[in-house]
């Protein structure tokens, strides 16, 4: 509804942006597109406040326990952290916990907290607040999901001593660490949780390096530093507060609108670039992007194997066969996307990819769906059986796809058709969206998943998460339920040999590309444009969220 | 569709009759309502045979070729997924022009229900309808249609409704106010004088004599209506992918605006074309119903 007033001014300014858009052609190189590494130069600045325009959704709570989506993680780690984190190699290092062990049974771990940290309110950061977290986030009250899923086999957390928690496990989770190092399983003040989640959602209190001062809502949310802060993950580049004295948050959904400020120097850093945009920079001194693609699950269509037509597999394969995306992929993102053939992020490094499973066959579509006794063909192309047409429901939240992936979604549609496949694009709020995949009215559909470690396997195709959790997400979109699939996937999360559980990785993701059950299309994409005078900005290696400790403003 | 014909029909008289009418040079059609109405003459080809003027199918892509700036195999360039611009603008003009005369036709449907019932139905009647106009009129006329379109969802139908239920109001108003001014004027008076009942005074003389008036404000309504429209397929609330509609290419196109401006200019021309000529072609229709009347 807000959308009115700003619709009428763009029609009648759409004259001036024409005569403007003219002038402002610009050629675009498409070779070399490589992502910049931030390089800090000179000395940390103290002072100063970094405007942030994000275009991700803005968030309905800040505190990520709640639902858990990548808008609220994006947030959420400028003011909470988690137990441990993740280095550049993939190794889990030290943040809140200073040291960790697990029982020889593998069914209890033991976490060590820093001595001598605080919760910005005051409350001492213990072994109590450990476990008031882990109970906060398997309460179906809370409503969590991401939290909720990544503690499923944490039974209850005990209190060794003050510092000393101990988690109690009802099988052994090998993905434990991983689920910890998220931003969803952030540990947060309990005297914070104790307001109720009206109070906690609109300012949770966490440990920090920034502190949620003020939040207007569809505008922006006002960070200030930490004075106190000293819990800065092991590979921080310093210790101690903040430079910035602040950072402020804006929801800038239009992705020219963002960019626009980020050129007049209004603000510092947007997230969610166009691919044109990235292409555009590429070279020009005054900005540095970060590409940083989101671990967990690759970007990908699923199947919904639970309903006619795709619980027929000739069905599902001749979809996958049928559909040509990589002239588009690298029309549409202007070589700042890489194909991707595996259900799991480049990234994770148990990822296995399988190229052959996904070569367009048009032919071999044609034949698979004869086969399938999709014979008939309406008066427009479209295969019929039984007096059924071959139609593919394809809800679309215009919050998750970038309008490149929207236009990619518009020729798998043009190229499925050529198979007699009609494909239903609906572009939907994120709200409209849910509710079509929870109505299971769907049979494709694009959702993104972010976990550290390939756990998130688990989350997507283990047949437990057909029931939904308690936010009503259900996140086997392709309703994958194969006991096989199932074992290895429990396997490899139990087991505590590295090697094992490589290999059963493995079989699960072959079992899962050879059953037609997915089309992937390329890594999640993430990155962030930055202005060339904001130094020592990265992007964490556990869920490429951006951190702003280290940064600093120079003039 | 009926009432373009209608109104081509009406131009052809126009042209056919105005020497006989009035010899004058001033009531030939002037250079820009020739334009215009050549303008017309095309996006009703566009629309009735869309096949005999796109150069290729609107929906075909062939991504190697996308971003393709304007040439001779592709007049208006090629967007982002290598579809022709051209083809997919002349593929628009249904889409767009329908939900503009449908849009039009319903509001005007509703204004002129609402209008009779201000200006014929009595005090208290031409009270309560005006008060409704006035609440109607208190919300801005795209909100009204987002309401509608968050009720019963989008799509180009629910657009067309939701612009035509939008316009309603403002016709009401209108033509109230013409009914008002023909009520009190001398024939009318001279019919009631003579016994006539009021179904026939207004069948007979109030309508007739209403309604050129009103047909030279739909045509001038129908460029308004594609606007809306365009603005709500813009919000991605009128017609879905892979259909070519004017603002859903519009709000396609803005995002590659600094990599291929014909995605934006070419959608963008031709609703300024569309509006303008109507409005011109309107204009052209209201001088001769005043040089008439």
């Amino acid at each position: 509804m807000r959308a009115a007033p700003v619709t009428a001014t763009t029609t009648k300014r759409r004259a001036g942006i024409i005569a403007g858009a003219v002038a402002l052609v610009t050629t675009i190189t498409l070779a070399g597109c490589q992502a910049a590494e931030p390089e800090a130069s000179g000395d940390p600045v103290e002072g100063g406040t970094l405007v942030y325009a994000s275009g991700d959704a803005e968030p309905t709570c800040l505190d990520p326990h709640v639902g858990g989506n990548y808008p609220q993680a994006l947030i959420a780690g400028q003011f909470l952290e988690s137990l441990v984190s993740r280095d550049e190699s993939g190794e889990i290092i030290p943040w809140l916990a200073e040291s960790w062990e697990p029982a020889d049974d593998q069914l209890a771990w033991e976490f060590t907290l820093r001595e001598g940290i605080e919760f910005t309110d005051g409350t001492p950061l213990d072994a109590e607040a450990v476990k008031v977290n882990v109970e906060h986030l398997k309460d179906p009250a809370t409503q969590s999901s991401t939290g909720y899923l990544a503690m499923g086999k944490v039974e209850s957390v005990e209190v060794v001593s003050d510092r000393v928690a101990r988690f109690v496990l009802s099988a052994p989770d090998s993905a434990l660490l991983e689920s910890l190092a998220q931003p969803w399983t952030a540990i947060q003040s309990p005297a914070g949780i104790a307001r109720g989640m009206d109070a906690n959602c609109q300012a949770p209190v966490g440990t920090g390096p920034f502190i949620v001062d003020e939040w207007v809502k569809q505008d922006h949310v006002s960070l200030v530093r930490n004075d106190d802060y000293a819990s800065a993950p092991a590979d921080a580049a310093h210790t101690g507060p903040a430079y910035l004295e602040g950072i402020e948050w804006r929801f800038v959904p239009d992705s020219s609108t963002r960019y626009a400020a980020l050129q007049g120097g209004q603000v510092d850093v947007i997230d969610n670039p166009q691919p044109d945009t990235i292409a555009a920079t590429e070279g020009d001194d005054a900005f540095t992007w970060i590409d940083a693609p989101r671990p967990g699950a690759s970007n990908r269509i699923e199947l919904n194997s639970g309903q006619a037509p795709f619980d027929d597999e000739r069905v599902r394969e001749a979809f996958i066969r049928a559909v040509a995306v990589n002239d588009g992929i690298d029309s549409l993102f202007f070589g700042t996307a890489e194909r991707s053939y595996s259900p799991l992020s480049s990234v994770e490094p148990l990822a296995h990819s399988d190229e052959t499973l996904f070569e367009t066959d048009v032919d071999a579509a044609n034949t698979l769906l004869d086969e399938a006794g999709w014979t008939e063909r309406d008066s427009d192309g479209t295969r019929m059986k039984d007096g059924a047409r071959l139609t593919l429901r394809f809800p679309v939240s215009t919050n998750q796809s970038i309008p490149a992936e929207q236009s990619l979604f518009e020729q798998v549609q043009a190229t499925a058709k050529e198979a007699g496949f009609e494909v239903v694009i609906s572009l939907l709020d994120l709200s409209s969206w849910y509710g079509a995949l929870f109505a299971h009215e769907y049979e494709i559909v694009s959702a993104p998943y972010t976990k550290v470690g390939p756990d998130v396997l688990r989350i997507l195709y283990h047949s437990d998460s057909i029931t939904p959790a308690p936010s009503g997400y259900f996140a086997n979109l392709a309703q994958l339920d194969d006991p096989e699939v199932d074992a290895l996937l429990t396997g490899a999360a139990s087991t505590s040999d590295p090697a094992e559980r490589a290999a059963l990785y493995e079989q699960a993701q072959q079992l899962i590309l050879g059953g037609h059950y997915l089309l992937p299309l390329y890594d999640q994409q993430n990155s962030f444009l930055l202005s060339a005078n904001l130094q020592g900005a990265r992007a964490m290696p556990t869920v490429s969220t951006p951190s702003f400790s280290d940064a600093w403003l120079i003039d | 569709m009926s009432e373009l014909e209608l109104r081509q029909t009406t131009i052809d008289a126009e042209v056919a009759h105005a020497p006989r009418r009035r010899a004058r040079a001033a009531r030939l059609p002037r250079a820009g309502t020739i334009v215009a109405g050549a303008f017309v003459l095309f996006l009703l080809a566009a629309t009735i045979v869309p096949g005999l003027l796109e150069t290729q199918d609107p929906n075909q892509i062939s991504p190697g070729e996308a971003f393709e700036s304007p040439s001779l195999a592709h007049w208006f360039g090629t967007d982002e997924s290598g579809r022709d611009v051209y083809s997919r603008v002349v593929a628009g003009t249904g889409t767009s022009l329908l939900i503009g005369v449908t849009a039009t036709f319903i509001g005007l449907a509703l204004g002129l229900v609402l209008g009779v019932l201000a200006g014929f139905g009595g005090r208290v009647v031409d009270y309560g309808v005006n008060r409704l106009v006035e609440v109607l009129f208190a919300f801005p006329g795209l909100l009204l249609a987002l309401l509608v379109i968050v009720v019963y969802g989008p799509g180009p139908v629910t657009a067309t409704i939701a612009v035509g239920l939008s316009t309603a109001p403002g016709y009401a108003r209108i033509i109230r106010g013409q009914f008002v001014a023909i009520r009190s004027s001398q024939y009318v008076e001279a019919a009631r004088v003579l016994g006539h009942s009021r179904g026939r005074v207004i069948a007979r003389h109030v309508l007739p004599n209403a309604l050129i008036p009103i047909f030279v404000l739909a045509t001038l309504g129908v460029g308004q209506a594609i606007v809306w429209a365009a603005a709500l397929s813009y919000l991605g609330l009128g017609a879905q992918p892979p259909a070519a509609e004017w603002g859903a290419m519009l709000a396609a196109g803005r995002t590659y605006l600094s990599v291929a401006w014909w995605m934006t200019v070419f959608p963008g021309l031709m609703i300024v074309g569309t509006t303008i000529s109507t409005t011109v072609l309107g204009r052209a229709l209201a001088r001769r119903g005043r040089g008439d009347a």
